[in-house]
């Protein structure tokens, strides 16, 4: 197996799952959204604006987010991006399989019984 | 705050976006950048560090401008650099899928060697066929525009593709609007070349003088024949040899140019060497020599005066077309042509059409469309059904180790791999295979193309079977491979990307659903339907020869030698010829193993036939083209003894028959039946049309015999006595107690210490002479390929069903085990299992003898003795077929019996 093909996949498969995850609750914008997985990873999982933008347009793009521009009073205006109701599926899906992959991962390179 | 825009802008710059979408995505990160400078400063860095870090954070690797390129820019691709290191360019991950499908193929090497070999089997069967194809059919003639190079051809009386020297400078003159230039060329004749006191046969080409510029070529030595030579009989003494008599008979000498020689007994120059390859005629025929055709005077049968004889047409025409003439113009120009000179000369040019075609790289034909591009593509056809067979049983195997694979697919899918980009990924794995299999399959294309060319031809005629691989065929084997790649690997990537991964995932392996099967037994099914249709068309094929082989020739080929004799090479004049022929004939007939011996102008199958338009007394108002037209042979006495032909009624040619007495025929029952339905033609009288002096009685009548060919319905036919009609060149045949083989070095030898400097054409057996062009060679050969594509089909099929059988039992292993376990008998276990393999090969076989049916419609005139449809050869070679598909199925029912009940059911 490519390991750096496995790799690239690895990360742009799980990157999609937080990101839809994050704006399922709410709208947020792009570095909100960056914030969000530094914190919630302990500092782990870092996306910088070089890799987090695009993939945000990408999804936009697939129909799973929609990027808005919103002015509040007082601030320059931000570009907030929601959850579609095509993206809420996806996620779904996502979850489902990651668990699944999660737990076979677990299966096989979990505790050995002798 | 620092400004970002400029560092974005940059970023973006390759990228071409639309102004408007530029700005968004600008701001956008901007206040990204200002939102983490701020963060950074809170956080205690400087704003020098601060601007730093943000500004590293969009520059670094411009993972900005790549991760944007290919979200934002899907339309106007810019065409990938080869070299570029883009690494996500389509080129990086093609080859990582090379690089990942090499080593899957290394992974499983024996798996990888087999499939690899069942297509190299199939691509080299396709390499073969198309070389040959491409030799007969496709490669063109090796001259400036081929394109433009035209023959002609005239219908109705006096017509055929021979035209007479007058007949060309009628319409080479007639013609010069449509034609840039037109020659002659009288082909092949046997001529008698003598160099510093060595002598050897020289093929050579007769030739008009504008012969040389139609090809637009040059000269390898010295000078070609020039425009003002060969339309004077005997003049310009100058010989031009081909490149490669010059190597193998002329020593390659490089100051050849300038020598003197003699051809045929008289002195010519060698002016110059035609280059390598120059066959400006026909690919297949090769020429020795080219001498103007105004010295085939050299031939002592032709006369001096045959440049003015409109009845001698022995020139075939070749023209240069003009650049922008249609067909429409060369049409009604010849139309003219053809009028004028049939109203101008009703004896000899008595035509109703004249048309011009593209000269077919075979080489001059009076038919444009003769049915060689119908066989050709009908075994082109076969060949592509084999190794459509072949990709069968390679994506079986694929199959199977797709559903090895599913787990890994599964879960490379859930990680967010698109499902095309997996298919992509499987496909190149499988065309990968393929182009293993391709090198294999030129290996053995080109082996098998070895052993084809080197066939023997049987005939004195030199014809090659040039099949070398040229870019035609690379490229045709390279499509093949190509295309077996993707077909081979389309249906196992479909199906083995098409999975619900948490299904798979949980599924511990043992499969009980059938999709997977149903689909390879589809495959089977075609398979074997692919293997009956090649075996039947073989079968068809190897009847038609065999019915060839003991089909009654009208004679008895077997103990007889020919030798062809021709004094006139060695410079020997007419009568000097006759004498040494008809001395050696006594001499020979003297030999102790001769039973009997006789001259004959043609021998039978041996592409040389002769005959003649007659006229019949009392048949007077006979319509002309009611087919008065006989074939003929000038025999001397004895000819019937050594040929082994029954004679009737009356007598054969004897020598009583000379020069003086009454002149004789001896004819064939298609000739009396013909001429003197219900009536004895017995002392009738005809004549040759045209020699109306010279009639001649009807004193036998002999069985129909095998002249022309072994197909062919038998015409009329008649036999003139030697001694009242001579003709040279002229064939010995002789007739042996013992191996005529045998006799062939004594006869030779007589020959030499008679004439020591005869260039001869070798002693032939009259039993090889049938393995001809004319005769079986062809029917061999169908009958040879047919039958080795049949039997690489059936081996592909046996594999494909034995694989089926064994997989799909070897998945039931447990529920056998449940039934041997409730009391199944073995015999029962053994019929489920066999029942199984039965229906895919009875589903097969109808399905083959359908297509078989088709294609052998196809093949209808090259069938002789046995109707498309042929009952017997359905019937046996399918169950020849069923009988080997049976036992293939048979070792893993058999092996399915012996499972032990107890291990079946642990094994969980």
């Amino acid at each position: 197996m490519a390991s750096q093909a496995l790799d690239r996949e690895l990360k742009k498969g799980s990157a999609e799952l937080l990101i839809l995850s994050l704006v399922e609750a709410r709208p947020r914008h792009g570095y909100e959204i960056s914030k969000l997985i530094e914190q919630r990873s302990d500092g782990a999982v870092r996306f910088h604006v070089a890799s987090l933008y695009p993939l945000l347009y990408r999804l936009e793009k697939r129909g799973w987010v929609e990027g808005r521009w919103v002015e509040k009073a007082g601030q320059r205006r931000r570009r907030y991006y929601r959850l579609t109701a095509e993206g809420k599926e996806v996620l779904a899906s996502q979850r489902k399989g990651w668990q699944v992959f999660a737990a076979a991962i677990n299966r096989i390179a979990g505790v050995e019984h002798a | 705050m620092p400004d970002w825009k400029k560092e974005i802008t940059e970023q973006l710059a390759g990228l071409k976006l639309q102004p408007a979408r530029e700005a968004e995505i600008t701001e956008e990160v901007a206040q990204h950048l200002d939102d983490r400078y701020r963060e950074l400063l809170a956080g205690g860095a400087t704003e020098i560090e601060a601007r730093r870090i943000a500004l590293e954070e969009i520059s670094e690797e411009r993972l900005l401008a790549k991760g944007l390129e290919r979200v934002e820019r899907q339309m106007p691709q810019e065409p990938v650099v080869l070299g570029a290191s883009e690494e996500q360019s389509i080129l990086a991950s093609l080859w990582l899928d090379v690089r990942f499908g090499l080593r899957m193929l290394f992974k499983n090497p024996s798996l990888t060697v087999l499939a690899a070999a069942t297509l190299a089997l199939g691509i080299g069967l396709n390499t073969a066929m198309f070389s040959m194809v491409n030799a007969f059919l496709l490669r063109p003639l090796p001259v400036k525009h081929p394109e433009q190079i035209y023959t002609l051809s005239a219908a109705g009386k006096g017509g055929g593709n021979g035209f007479s020297y007058q007949d060309l400078e009628d319409i080479r003159k007639q013609t010069t609007g449509l034609f840039s230039d037109m020659a002659g060329a009288q082909i092949l004749s046997a001529t008698g070349l003598s160099i510093a006191g060595k002598s050897e046969r020289m093929w050579t080409d007769f030739v008009t003088g504008s012969f040389f510029q139609i090809p637009g070529i040059r000269p390898f030595l010295g000078r070609f024949i020039l425009p003002s030579e060969g339309s004077v009989a005997g003049a310009d003494a100058v010989l031009v040899v081909a490149y490669p008599f010059w190597k193998a008979h002329l020593g390659s000498d490089p100051d050849i140019v300038g020598k003197k020689a003699l051809v045929n007994g008289r002195p010519v120059t060698i002016v110059g060497v035609a280059p390598k390859g120059f066959r400006p005629l026909s690919t297949l025929l090769d020429t020795q020599g080219y001498l103007p055709l105004g010295m085939a005077v050299v031939d002592n049968q032709t006369k001096n005066d045959f440049l003015n004889d409109r009845q001698d047409k022995r020139l075939i025409l070749i023209a240069r077309l003009k650049p922008g003439i249609t067909q429409d113009k060369i049409r009604s120009v010849l139309d003219v042509v053809a009028k004028r000179l049939a109203a101008e000369y009703p004896k000899a040019d008595d035509w109703n059409l004249l048309k011009a075609f593209p000269l077919p790289p075979t080489g001059p034909t009076s038919d444009p469309s003769d049915g060689l591009g119908i066989v050709g593509a009908l075994f082109l056809t076969l060949a592509a059904v084999v190794l459509i067979l072949a990709c069968v049983n390679v994506a079986s195997i694929l199959l199977a180790r797709a559903s090895v694979r599913r787990g890994e697919i599964a879960i490379r899918a859930a990680l967010g791999a698109k499902r095309g980009r997996l298919i992509g990924q499987l496909l190149m794995e499988s065309v990968l295979l393929a182009l293993l299999g391709g090198v294999g399959g030129l290996v053995f294309g080109f082996g098998a193309n070895r052993v084809l060319s080197s066939l023997p031809l049987h005939m004195d005629v030199p014809l090659i079977l040039d099949f070398h691989f040229d870019w035609r065929v690379f490229g045709y084997a390279l499509g093949m491979t190509l295309l077996s790649g993707v077909i081979a690997g389309i249906v196992p990537a479909w199906r083995g990307t098409r999975g619900n991964l948490s299904a798979i995932l949980h599924d511990s392996g043992r499969s009980t659903t059938g999709g997977g099967h149903g689909l390879r037994k589809g495959l089977v099914v075609a398979q074997v339907g692919g293997s009956l249709m090649l075996l039947i068309v073989a079968g068809l094929f190897v009847r038609s020869l065999l019915n060839v082989q003991r089909s009654d020739l009208g004679f008895d080929s077997q103990h007889v030698l020919n030798i062809a004799l021709n004094p006139g090479l060695a410079g020997y004049s007419e009568t000097q010829s006759y004498e040494f022929v008809e001395n050696l004939l006594e001499r020979i007939r003297a030999l102790p193993g001769i039973q009997s011996a006789t001259l004959a102008a043609t021998v039978p199958m041996g592409g040389h036939n002769m005959g003649a338009d007659i006229a019949v007394e009392g048949l007077v108002a006979a319509p002309k083209q009611e087919g008065s037209a006989a074939g003929y042979n000038i025999v001397s006495a004895g000819y019937l003894q050594t040929i082994g032909m029954r004679l009737l009624h009356g007598r054969g040619i004897d020598d009583g028959d000379t020069q003086n007495s009454l002149r004789v025929a001896v004819i064939n029952q298609a000739m009396s039946e013909r001429f003197w339905p219900g009536k004895d033609a017995m002392g009738r009288r005809f004549s040759l049309e045209g020699e109306p002096t010279h009639p001649m009685q009807v004193v036998g009548v002999v069985r129909n015999s095998r002249t022309e060919d072994l197909s062919s319905p038998e015409g009329p036919y008649f036999y003139m006595p030697f001694a009242q009609k001579r003709v040279l060149p002229v064939t010995l045949q002789a007739r042996t107690y013992g191996d005529p083989e045998a006799m062939s070095q004594e006869i030779m030898g007589l020959v030499r210490s008679l004439a020591p400097a005869m260039p001869l054409a070798s002693a032939q057996t009259m039993t090889d002479a049938l393995n001809a062009p004319n005769g079986l060679w062809f029917f061999k050969l169908g009958a040879g390929l047919a039958a080795a594509m049949g039997i690489l089909g059936l081996i592909l099929a046996i594999i494909g069903v034995y694989g089926v059988v064994a997989y799909t039992t070897a998945q039931r292993t447990h529920e056998i085990g449940m039934r041997l376990a409730l009391g199944a008998t073995p015999g029962e276990i053994l019929r489920l299992v066999l029942r199984q393999g039965m229906v895919i090969i009875a589903v097969g076989s109808v399905v083959g003898i359908v297509m078989a049916f088709g294609v052998a419609r196809l093949l209808a005139h090259l069938l002789v003795g046995v109707s498309t449809g042929d009952p017997a050869t359905y019937a046996g070679v399918t169950l020849v077929l069923i009988v080997v598909a049976l036992a293939a199925c048979y070792l893993p029912a058999r092996r399915a019996t012996r499972v032990d009940p107890m291990e079946a059911l642990r094994y969980e």
